[in-house]
């Protein structure tokens, strides 16, 4: 009795501290990174140049979703990132996240556009309905599954280490 | 002047143009305040969504509210929030198979303690 | 210059305190000279930290910003009173202000005499030990005093305004007093085990010193709590956090650590208890410490996400606590614990007491950890609140009221005489009862949890209250702190069951002039005003109410801070014998109108009241003491 109390009270403490251990030694270097798999949702969302209805059925293939607001100071340093990245053969379409039209326009023209299509999400009920919580974000969806999700701006690490072993793990990404 | 000030001030893009928060009966509108104080805010560190200011989490506000008036359960709910935004986001955490061990271990090491108790008691 | 030299006082009072150590260790502890030696050497250790951290005070008051803690955190236009509450305001500060504590108890607490020198010294050579390990992570992983160079910022950072309130100011510092007063508990407890003589009363020595502890843990918490309700705009005062739980199971520990001290002549059971307990006190003190600055655990408080620093507090956590506990075990068998306690008498109340404590810390415990636990294990996040808690906390309470209003009749050393000593408790459940029969005819419908909650805190509070009569018609003793504190207790389930069922809210969606009335109350939004202030634009919203006869105006606001552009809600809300009607303005919609949130939280008042009455009855303790001594 005496035995077993005396071993529970070195041991218990001890399996608590070796949880703490094990847990803070995890690799959290991207916290903002979630692969969890899911389908896109169901949309239907204008164009945000000519207002044609686009749905979820158009968007074909391995593409990034990328979530951005005229509003959104962190965009503009990402957006350096996604103009560049333009060049290699991924495509981005961007989702434009409770914005104004103009204020979004306007905002492309001055900073660039890398993408090859860009839906206007006013209402954000797309983004609500992909777990956005607010922007910039980033998507990568491959034939109609969601398989990464990223929360906070892309900058070359991120995406060296986040979406490029996605992307190459499947093979060639689309090329345009 | 100071509307469109209040306007910039505080830009809200409603996902419901129709005012929200007024229920028909109080039923659904203490359904909605329990239901805010158990989900989490998926954009804060820690925290309600009644607690929150947070723009997604105003919106989620709105989600439950229009759900509620459309007669979804407080499970609906649930699903459809922990569905977009992980289990995370449920502070009433499920009892499943995989939390039993949180849910009952209370009670397990009371009656372990009172067992020792009682039972050196006795020798 | 002042912030090297503040810095160098630091590094020399870590070299003092470890010299303190080795006299400690070396020299002939029971002698008056080495005594005298070693206090010498303490004292000196610890002005040289204090004047240390009162420099680092005027470096921050003087808006030296060539310090690069004082640049993130504080700011040339805040008044000095934040100036100085900015330096706890994050990791770095706010360990410095924990250790000039943690020395300041073991100075307070090596000025007393104490007959055993020999274990006075070894307690205060542990205490040294800790002061210093405590001050290498201060230096080596979360130096207060890097320099910014070569370009100080001009005016320091930009403040946030949250932090700008006088409760949250001093709650860090009330709660750190309650955490590290516990080293002189565990450090005497320990000196006590290596000293090996068991006849020595170190429960009657450290009783004060942890009674006070435990009174600054109990205003930390409550500080927090009221904080909370006013600040961020939900009206609850209690979260369930991962931080307040941190701050909560030290308390609790502590809770049973005081009552288990009191019976320390009665049982050798007990002295077991006693020991275990002032390790467990401190080692979760320790802990809450851990949690919070490691950033392992999402949090509002959460100060820093750095596992190594996280690293460090674990293996020094580990550290005390493996070595603690070693010299624990390797000394159970000083007490011979065949002297069984008797059932039913106070003694094994006591004990009991001490199970049901220790089964809301493992709760919680659990509560925070299994977070974590299932992310290991499932790579899948989930969280636990409230619900959980309430769960577990709700009986678990109930029943220790039960023991608690039994135990009142109990005695030391013999088995309760059930036939005799019950007519008070019978009475007092009689009258419960019908207290009981009269709320639920004033409430209507609850469940059958709050319903009992209801009963126990009538039970109790009737219960003591007859037993303060009766003392008095018979002319015999009362322990005013018992009864103060536990009719507390019993104040404390009332309120928290009454503001649980009772309390409402609404949400209106009103115009300028518009009315609405809610629960016989009639809001009318009376005026809309804009702003301008030094640091921020406001919207305000006033309302004219009417509630109870009474006519009142409060006035919510929307702020916006210039210089993060951070939105905040300030809540209004006007305090009632039993209620406090909160007022909050949420977002304007589309069509003009405002989101305008009224809360009625009732009771919430007497819950603070409730605690106070706690932490009065700790005081009056040591009063008792203090004159017991004189």
């Amino acid at each position: 009795m005496k035995l077993l109390l005396k071993t529970s009270i070195l041991v218990i403490p001890f399996i608590i501290f070796s949880f703490f251990y094990l847990y803070l030694s995890k690799d959290n270097s991207y916290p903002g990174a979630d692969y969890k798999n899911f389908n896109l949702p169901s949309f239907e969302l204008e164009n945000l140049y000519d207002e044609s209805l686009i749905s979820n059925n158009a968007l074909k293939g391995t593409y990034l979703i990328n979530i951005w607001a005229s509003w959104c100071i962190t965009c503009r340093i990402e957006h350096g990132f996604l103009t560049q990245l333009d060049d290699s053969n991924i495509r981005i379409v961007g989702l434009n996240y409770k914005d104004d039209r103009d204020d979004a326009i306007e905002w492309l023209v001055k900073y660039g556009n890398p993408y090859e299509t860009v839906l206007h999400d006013f209402k954000g009920s797309l983004a609500l309905d992909m777990g956005v919580t607010g922007a910039p974000e980033t998507f990568l969806v491959r034939d109609q599954m969601v398989v990464a999700h990223y929360r906070g701006e892309i900058n070359k690490m991120i995406w060296g280490d986040v979406f490029m072993p996605l992307i190459k793990g499947e093979g060639l990404a689309d090329a345009k | 002047m100071l509307n469109r000030f209040l306007f910039l001030f505080f830009i809200s893009f409603s996902l419901f143009a129709e005012p929200y928060y007024e229920f028909n009966n109080n039923e659904d509108e203490k359904r909605f305040f329990s239901l805010i104080k158990e989900i989490r805010c998926p954009k804060c560190t820690s925290g309600s969504l009644a607690s929150s200011n947070a723009p997604v989490s105003e919106d989620l506000k709105k989600v439950i509210a229009e759900m509620i008036e459309d007669g979804q359960s407080d499970e609906d709910i649930k699903n459809f929030i922990s569905d977009r935004f992980g289990k995370e986001t449920l502070y009433d955490t499920p009892r499943e198979p995989n939390t039993y061990a949180l849910w009952y271990s209370p009670f397990v090491f009371l009656l372990i303690c009172l067992v020792f108790f009682f039972f050196r008691k006795k020798s | 210059m002042i912030a090297d030299i503040s810095h160098y006082l630091s590094i020399l009072s870590t070299a003092i305190f470890m010299l303190t150590f080795s006299l400690v260790l070396v020299l002939d502890r029971s002698a008056a000279h080495s005594t005298l030696l070693i206090k010498r050497s303490y004292s000196h250790a610890f002005f040289l930290f204090l004047i240390s951290f009162l420099l680092y005070v005027y470096l921050a008051l003087t808006d030296n910003f060539s310090v690069s803690y004082i640049a993130q955190h504080s700011n040339s236009l805040l008044p000095n009173f934040y100036k100085v509450t900015s330096i706890w305001s994050a990791h770095e500060g706010s360990m410095f202000l924990w250790i000039v504590f943690l020395s300041l108890w073991g100075f307070v607490f090596n000025l007393y005499n104490d007959n055993n020198l020999n274990v006075k010294n070894l307690s205060i050579g542990i205490i040294s030990i800790i002061i210093v390990g405590f001050q290498l992570f201060l230096l080596v992983t979360s130096n207060p005093f890097e320099i910014v160079l070569p370009f100080a910022p001009e005016n320091g950072a930009d403040i946030n305004p949250v932090l700008q309130d006088p409760a949250l100011a001093i709650h860090p510092p009330t709660l750190y007093l309650g955490y590290v007063g516990f080293v002189i508990p565990f450090a005497y407890s320990l000196a006590f085990l290596i000293n090996g003589n068991k006849s020595l009363n170190w429960e009657k020595k450290v009783k004060s010193w942890s009674v006070m502890a435990w009174v600054f843990l109990t205003i930390g918490i409550s500080l927090g709590s009221w904080w909370a309700y006013y600040e961020l705009g939900w009206g609850g005062y209690w979260f369930w956090d991962p931080v307040e739980n941190v701050a909560l199971m030290p308390w609790l520990a502590a809770t049973a650590f005081i009552h288990s001290l009191s019976v320390a002549s009665k049982s050798n059971v007990l002295r077991i208890w006693n020991l275990l307990l002032s390790i467990i006190v401190f080692s979760l003190s320790l802990f809450g410490a851990f949690i919070v600055r490691s950033g392992i655990i999402d949090s509002i408080h959460s100060f820093a996400n750095d596992p190594q620093r996280g690293m460090y507090l674990l293996a020094f956590i580990a550290i005390i606590l493996f070595v603690s506990l070693g010299l624990f075990i390797s000394r159970f068998s000083m007490f011979d614990s065949s002297k069984n306690i008797k059932s039913l008498s106070k003694e094994s109340f006591i004990s009991l007491n001490n199970i049901f404590f220790g089964v809301l810390i493992f709760s919680t415990m659990m509560g925070i950890t299994y977070p974590l636990i299932y992310e290991l294990l499932y790579s899948q996040k989930i969280s636990v609140g409230a619900p959980f808690y309430n769960a577990i906390y709700a009986p678990i309470t109930i029943l220790a009221t039960v023991m608690l209003v039994v135990s009142i009749d109990s005695k030391w050393g013999r088995t309760i005489d059930i036939k005799g000593s019950f007519s008070m408790l019978y009475v007092s459940l009689a009258i419960s009862l019908v207290g009981l029969v009269a709320i639920g005819y004033f409430i209507g419908e609850m469940p059958f949890i709050i319903m009992l909650s209801f009963f126990m805190g009538l039970v109790i509070i009737f219960r003591y209250s007859i037993l303060v009569i009766s003392n008095f018609l018979h002319k015999k003793y009362t322990n005013i702190p018992s009864v103060l504190a536990h009719t507390g207790l019993g104040l404390l389930i009332l309120s928290i069951s009454a503001n649980s069922i009772l309390s409402s809210e609404k949400v209106f969606n009103m115009k300028p002039n518009e009315t609405r009335s809610f629960q016989n109350i009639t809001v009318r939004f009376s005026e809309l005003e804009l702003l301008n202030n030094s640091n921020h634009d406001s919207i305000r919203a006033t309302f004219s109410i009417n509630s109870e006869g009474k006519s009142f105006f409060l006035s919510p606001e929307k702020r916006k801070y210039f210089a993060r552009g951070q939105i905040t809600s300030e809540t209004a809300i006007k305090i009632m014998p039993f209620k406090d009607i909160y007022l909050t303005i949420g977002e304007q919609l589309d069509n003009g109108q405002w989101v305008v949130n009224v809360q009625l939280n009732y009771f919430i008042r007497f819950i603070w009241l409730s605690a106070a009455m706690m932490a009065l009855s700790g005081l009056v303790i040591i009063k008792n003491i203090i004159r017991t001594k004189a």
